[in-house]
């Protein structure tokens, strides 16, 4: 019962207290290049989710088994690089037998899931937060892939009815995007503080 | 002494090799065998017509892109010749890599714009201040008194990958240099005023007027529309007059001495030449004889 509840308190503050994105701001650059349309801002959410779940959990066992408390320690970034070019990797590959017409409307977005730097930070925030299990380390990982997912569909949603609206004209485009997410990210403070 | 530091330099880094290139092995062999088991078929034959496709994806073929039109033709070869940016050439092309033996093709078709009224040739009752498109203005019925001519807000301009139309003082003028004959123009036209010929010619001769009113209200708001009078069909077959307006008949075009004829004896000017070597448009009322004189 206990882990239990320690496992709900680290997912839900993952995916809407520490939110990477809106709290954290990582990963916007697909944040921002991808949320032009629901259908593949949630593609996309998926992906990032399939992709930090898998290295954050390979990371988080490497970490404890071959780096900590050995001068090892030094080789993190370059493992855990190492680990999520692989795992975007074997996506991209997935996503081109399975959903080619995904696979084609992601374009340059997808080999870009390997510089997201909200998996990389997730990695490392796991070493930060000094994980100590890996049942936490997984449900902290698949959490931040969900609170990704969560930002990158509501701010698409904002921005498809956000076509309809009547923009001021400097404002179309990048300036008015910028403004919703700094909006959207002082929504999201609200959450601070609930854990 | 330097080759014990560097012995011991070696010796501190051999774990953090052993490692790296432990991990990089089994990502080599989890991808290896990754790829095997997902293995994409692609027909070589849909690469080799995308290559010789434009890559513009523009979708004057009616598909997404030139990805998509490349599958298309391979599956179906009747869809050759849907390209036309790419025009002859690439048909020829595709055929060569489906094997198929493919003859030039028609004329490049080019769009002209059936309107030739810059800003003072023709009447505005009041100034409009709405959004600056074509489709929105064309829903104000007195944006402008006539209501066939271009508007000039450039919904074809937007809709042009090419930079190959822009609003000339109130009017839509192609740039026959840059023109691909995508078409995208003529559908974004919500006055319907962009039509694509057939170019089988350099310059292509025509009404440049869409305006279905009677002569005399024609002309108390355009100097130079159509109204029609039907000289130009009293000189030649070509032009057909109906509905108060001139046509050129594209189908079985072949400019000759009666359709100059024609263009010079037309009381405002408005049968004009298109293309990348058009002559500038007769002013109304100058009499083409003169104006080279």
């Amino acid at each position: 019962m206990d882990t239990l509840h320690t496992l709900l308190l680290a997912f839900i503050g993952i995916v809407v207290v520490n939110n990477l994105v809106l709290t954290k701001f990582l990963g916007i650059c697909p944040y921002l290049g991808v949320s032009g349309r629901i259908d593949m801002a949630f593609g996309m959410g998926c992906a990032v989710t399939f992709v930090v779940t898998l290295a954050g959990t390979l990371t988080w066992i490497i970490d404890h088994t071959f780096l900590i408390g050995t001068p090892l320690e030094v080789m993190r970034y370059l493992c855990f690089i190492l680990v999520i070019a692989g795992a975007v990797q074997l996506v991209e590959m997935y996503l081109r037998k399975f959903f080619p017409s995904l696979y084609e409307s992601f374009g340059i977005f997808l080999p870009l899931i390997t510089t997201n730097c909200a998996i990389l930070g997730l990695c490392l925030f796991l070493n930060l937060w000094e994980i100590k299990r890996l049942d936490e380390a997984v449900v902290l990982s698949a959490g931040a892939g969900i609170g990704f997912t969560l930002a990158i569909c509501i701010m698409a949603g904002i921005r498809e009815n956000m076509e309809l609206a009547d923009v001021p004209g400097p404002m179309r485009g990048a300036p008015i995007t910028l403004i919703t997410a700094g909006l959207l990210t002082l929504a999201f403070m609200g959450f601070a503080g609930m854990i | 002494m330097i080759l014990a530091s560097a012995m011991e330099m070696i010796h501190n880094a051999l774990p953090a090799a052993v490692l790296a290139l432990g991990l990089a092995t089994l990502f080599a062999v989890v991808l290896l065998i990754a790829s095997i088991k997902l293995r994409v078929e692609t027909d070589p034959k849909v690469e080799e017509v995308y290559n010789v496709l434009p890559h513009i994806d523009c979708g004057a073929c009616g598909f997404a892109g030139c990805a998509s039109y490349a599958k298309a033709v391979v599956a179906n070869p009747e869809l050759i010749g849907r390209c036309s940016p790419g025009g002859a050439e690439t048909s020829v092309a595709i055929g060569r890599a489906l094997n198929l033996q493919i003859s030039g093709g028609g004329a490049p078709s080019r769009p002209i714009v059936h309107c030739r009224a810059h800003r003072e040739d023709k009447l505005f009752h009041a100034a409009y201040d709405g959004i600056e498109s074509c489709t929105s203005a064309n829903a104000q019925p007195d944006v402008q008194a006539c209501h066939f001519g271009c508007l000039g807000f450039g919904d074809c301009t937007r809709a042009c990958k090419f930079d190959a139309l822009h609003i000339v003082d109130g009017l839509s003028t192609v740039d026959y240099d840059k023109c691909t004959g995508c078409g995208a123009c003529a559908k974004a036209c919500p006055r319907n005023l962009i039509q694509m010929v057939p170019f089988t010619q350099d310059n292509m001769m025509t009404v440049a007027c869409s305006s279905r009113e009677s002569g005399k209200t024609t002309r108390t708001f355009c100097k130079v529309g159509c109204i029609g009078c039907g000289i130009c069909a009293k000189q030649s077959d070509l032009f057909t007059v109906a509905d108060n307006l001139a046509k050129m008949n594209y189908e079985s075009y072949a400019p000759s001495e009666a359709t100059q004829t024609a263009m010079d004896k037309c009381p405002t000017g408005v049968i004009v030449s298109r293309g990348q070597t058009a002559p500038a448009d007769r002013q109304p009322g100058q009499k083409a004889a003169a104006a080279t004189a």
